[in-house]
């Protein structure tokens, strides 16, 4: 059990940290100008400097790749940023209050959000104001708000019945004062758990969005956009597709290890001892 | 049991309710007259005017929702200002193609799922259960277009065995219609049966170290028959409300995958009336994929108290 | 008369750790025998030992013989055949021993048609049992799904699921520890009476004395001292049954409580030789050889007796 945790953290933290490092090396550089369209260089093989090769337009596919990692952790980063900032506080609110107005109407809320899922979000978003990075972060993010308030909600109604919130109510602290000071800390782990898990849903909901069209605009590289560039080439360059698909796959994969890693680390629930004469 | 179906009826009808409002407002922020875009740049104030009496939007917004929702209401969905036809058959006929797409993905990740799930879990201890785990792992990882994307290439692109794209109606040539859709069927129900086998896996992991399957052992069962008859009925609770969101992020993950096959479901009418600009029917078709969202939340709660007598 | 019973060097670890070290007693037919001792002692791997339900990764060695059939060591299928028929059990927890699912009556007519009755006659005589266990209207309760049942009647339930086949002998294990005071008289009170041979698991030793005839006490996976409740309790010979017994009584006002110094080790932590010496009072450097269980019917495994 141990050693698993483990793994699932070492494996999941190096995919991750694979996927920040291309994104922060590719601010300082890349092999080519990831933009640059050569047609010169078009549909251009691996090797000789370019590694992975270049697509239709000449782009080389490694620089594009790179600065695509920026991308998505861009969109990862303040989708899942609004859902964090957004969901906390109302699942917190929810849960402190779990008989009250205003826990039903957050909740009630909360559901019908949850019935309109990122893309559609990011449809309407696109179609009112223009698609873009903007509208599709937003879009994942709103999406994502339902999720950190339900995890958050049910979180806080645990933390509420142990005793040191019993002691601490019944000594007068303020509500206000008991979430930021007690209740928050508490479930640190959890929303921790949620972020790593939501951060995996975004980067697949901004591949999605991009490959449709909803997304990241060119010329910003994309690897959902990559994706679909590569569709009518997959007969003769599959490695077109090959690329992106595994970096979208190496990304996810990588989040979802770590918000598995992380949950057998922190849940002391999962750790259970090992034998021991009461089963 | 019925006061609660009553109920949740009413919940069902006031979020539906509610989620028209957000779909119409959303819409009506939209920038640009639909009289004007129809008619272009050239036309005078007097057509403009009369195409807007003609599409209803020289109303105010509250008389136009009301008159949008009550005939949503009755199936009727209003005509297109783009092309002037009815929306509400459109949406009928690409309901159908969607709504089969998605009830085979669901079908094919459960065939998946349950018996793998199942299996890695009792045999959680012991490689093959491992190799299962890692394998859903990595299913999750792959969205669904790019799993079609793969299958294309390998059994459209290197075995040629099946069509890379296109639909053709079951009325048309069945055997066509079957084999058009085995990919993108594959597609959703790859991924989704991985994502489901981790929670088939992980329900019938805690049900496994449940007192009453003890008593069933001490009764005289088997470790198997006493997972069987007592084990899988207690697993599924978690799993359906699972279950419920799967298929709402099936649903979605449909529209993207139709783009990829060709298949001219909900998902490409819909992003076609983006194209278009054509409002009426974005609307139309969000509002639709909305509602079935919220419907398969109702038919979940409804599902989870049939099976659970404690909550009856 | 034969033993209905018969125990021979049983043990049970799990990895390399020795969890119950070679046990050995008997139960006569009709007899009724209590198992005491704190968690940790290894009493319920010794009961689950004999249903053959020990924990994955967990194995018993010796022999078990109930009535000339074998429990230990032997095929799965064999012994699945007599639990629930031969011998049968109750568990400590009746909140979750029942499955949520499932109507009590199905649950309890499941044991029968499991060992060969037919549908029909195992749901008719389920309802029998339930009236048997004393649960007031015995037919509705058949009808109910366990959350509709309070502690003590859940617990009935299991009694009667265990009574069903008329097995030769019952294993208890802490049956009335999670059930209120008022409940647990009347719950041991129907178990001495409807149990065709008990073997009762205990940590309380006032059950013991009213339910049992005789006493098993378990100290780290072994018996420390066995005999007849009466002469065990009142002139106990361990010294590890006499500060159970000292810790147990009431005492008056002022003075103070007595208690076993230290606590129960971790298994595989306990000393070589005695396994109580460390905490024993009156150990000495003789202790760190094994004392072997010696003495006809009141028998101790203690170089520095009592009394």
């Amino acid at each position: 059990m141990r050693g698993r945790t483990n793994a699932g953290l070492l494996v999941g933290g190096t995919l991750v940290g694979l996927v920040v490092l291309a994104a922060l090396v590719s601010f300082f550089w890349t092999p080519h100008d990831p933009t640059l369209v050569d047609a010169a260089r078009k549909l251009r093989e691996p090797g000789g400097g370019y590694l992975l090769g270049a697509d239709k337009f000449g782009r080389d596919t490694l620089s594009q790749l790179m600065v695509g990692a920026r991308t998505t952790l861009y969109v990862g980063i303040v989708a899942v940023g609004i859902a964090a900032l957004v969901g906390t506080p109302l699942g917190l609110a929810a849960g402190m209050t779990p008989r009250g107005w205003l826990s039903e109407l957050i909740m009630r809320v909360n559901d019908l959000v949850f019935a309109f899922p990122a893309l559609l979000l990011a449809v309407m978003l696109g179609a009112v104001y223009g698609a873009g990075t903007l509208t599709a972060m937003i879009a994942i993010g709103v999406a994502t708000v339902p999720a950190f308030a339900r995890v958050a909600r049910a979180a806080t109604l645990q933390v509420m019945v142990t005793d040191y919130i019993l002691a601490a109510r019944a000594a007068g602290r303020r509500r206000t004062a008991i979430a930021v000071r007690h209740v928050l800390p508490n479930i640190g782990s959890v929303l921790i758990v949620q972020a790593s898990v939501s951060f995996a849903i975004a980067i697949l909901a901004e591949a999605a969005l991009s490959f449709l069209g909803f997304g990241t605009r060119p010329p910003t590289p994309s690897w959902g956009r990559m994706l679909q560039e590569s569709q009518e080439l997959l007969f003769s360059t599959p490695r077109l597709a090959l690329w992106p698909g595994l970096a979208i796959a190496v990304a996810v994969l990588g989040f979802n290890l770590l918000g598995d890693g992380l949950r057998d680390h922190l849940d002391p629930k999962l750790s259970r001892i090992r034998g021991g004469e009461e089963r | 049991m019925t006061l609660y179906l009553v109920k949740r009826l009413g919940v069902l009808l006031a979020s539906t309710a509610a989620a028209a409002v957000v779909v119409f407002a959303f819409m009506a922020l939209l920038p640009g007259d639909p009289a004007e875009i129809a008619l272009g740049v050239n036309a005078t104030p007097e057509a403009v005017a009369e195409l807007r009496s003609q599409f209803g939007t020289d109303r105010a917004p509250v008389v136009q929702f009301l008159d949008w929702a009550g005939g949503l209401a009755q199936g009727d969905f209003g005509t297109s200002y783009v092309t002037g036809a009815p929306i509400g058959p459109q949406i009928g006929d690409r309901l159908g193609v969607t709504a089969v797409l998605v009830l085979g993905g669901m079908v094919l990740a459960l065939l998946i799922a349950v018996p793998l799930g199942t299996f890695a879990a009792v045999h959680h201890r012991n490689l093959l259960g491992a190799a299962i785990s890692v394998a859903s792992q990595l299913g999750i990882a792959i969205p669904a277009f790019l799993a079609g994307i793969l299958l294309v290439f390998v059994f459209a692109v290197q075995a040629q065995a099946l069509p890379s794209g296109g639909y053709v109606p079951i009325a048309e040539n069945p055997a066509e219609w079957l084999r058009g859709l085995v990919l993108p069927w594959l597609s959703l129900g790859l991924v989704q049966g991985a994502v489901l086998t981790r929670y088939v896996r992980s329900a019938v992991l805690d049900v496994m170290r449940e007192d009453y399957l003890r008593t069933a052992r001490a009764k005289g069962r088997g470790a198997t028959g006493a997972l069987w008859r007592h084990g899988l009925r207690n697993a599924s609770i978690p799993v359906v409300t699972v279950l419920g969101l799967q298929l709402a992020t099936l649903l979605i993950g449909a529209v993207v995958v139709e783009r990829v096959f060709v298949i001219p479901g909900l998902g490409d009418l819909l992003l076609n009336g983006v194209a278009q600009r054509d409002l009426l029917l974005v609307q139309g078709v969000v509002m639709v994929l909305v509602a079935a969202v919220l419907l398969i939340n109702f038919v979940v709660d409804v599902a989870y108290r049939l099976l659970d007598p404690r909550l009856r | 008369m034969s033993a209905l019973l018969t125990v021979e060097g049983l043990s049970v670890g799990a990895d390399s750790v020795e969890l119950v070290h070679d046990l050995s007693f008997t139960i006569g037919p009709g007899e009724r025998v209590g198992l005491i001792g704190e968690s940790g002692s290894g009493k319920s791997l010794t009961a689950l030992s004999l249903m053959g339900l020990l924990p994955e990764g967990v194995v018993a060695s010796g022999t078990a013989r109930l009535g000339g059939r074998d429990l230990v060591g032997v095929q799965e299928a064999r012994v699945k055949r007599l639990r629930g028929s031969e011998l049968s059990m109750v568990f400590q927890e009746p909140m979750t021993a029942l499955n949520p699912l499932m109507r009590v009556g199905a649950q309890v007519a499941e044991v029968m048609t499991l060992h060969g009755r037919s549908r029909q006659d195992a749901r008719q005589r389920a309802v029998e049992l339930l009236a048997r266990v004393r649960l007031p209207e015995p037919a509705e309760i058949a009808r109910a799904y366990p959350h509709q049942l309070s502690g003590g009647q859940r617990q009935r339930v299991m009694l009667a699921i265990a009574l069903a086949n008329e097995p030769r002998l019952l294993i208890c294990d802490e049956p009335t520890t999670a059930l209120d005071v008022t409940v647990q008289k009347q719950m041991l009170e129907l178990i001495a009476e409807v149990a065709p041979a008990l073997l009762f698991i205990t940590h309380d030793l006032a059950v013991v004395a009213s339910v049992c005839e005789r006493v098993l006490v378990m100290y780290g996976g072994r018996v420390v001292e066995s005999g007849p409740v009466r002469e065990v309790f009142t002139h106990p010979r361990h010294r590890y049954t006499e500060g159970l017994l000292a810790a147990s009584r009431l005492t008056p006002r002022g003075t103070r409580l007595p208690t076993i110094s230290g606590s129960v080790p971790a298994a595989g932590r306990f000393p070589s030789g005695c396994v109580f010496r460390n905490r024993c009072p009156h150990a000495t450097p003789a202790c760190e050889t094994a004392p072997a269980l010696t003495g006809d019917g009141h028998a101790f495994a203690c170089w520095h007796p009592a009394g």
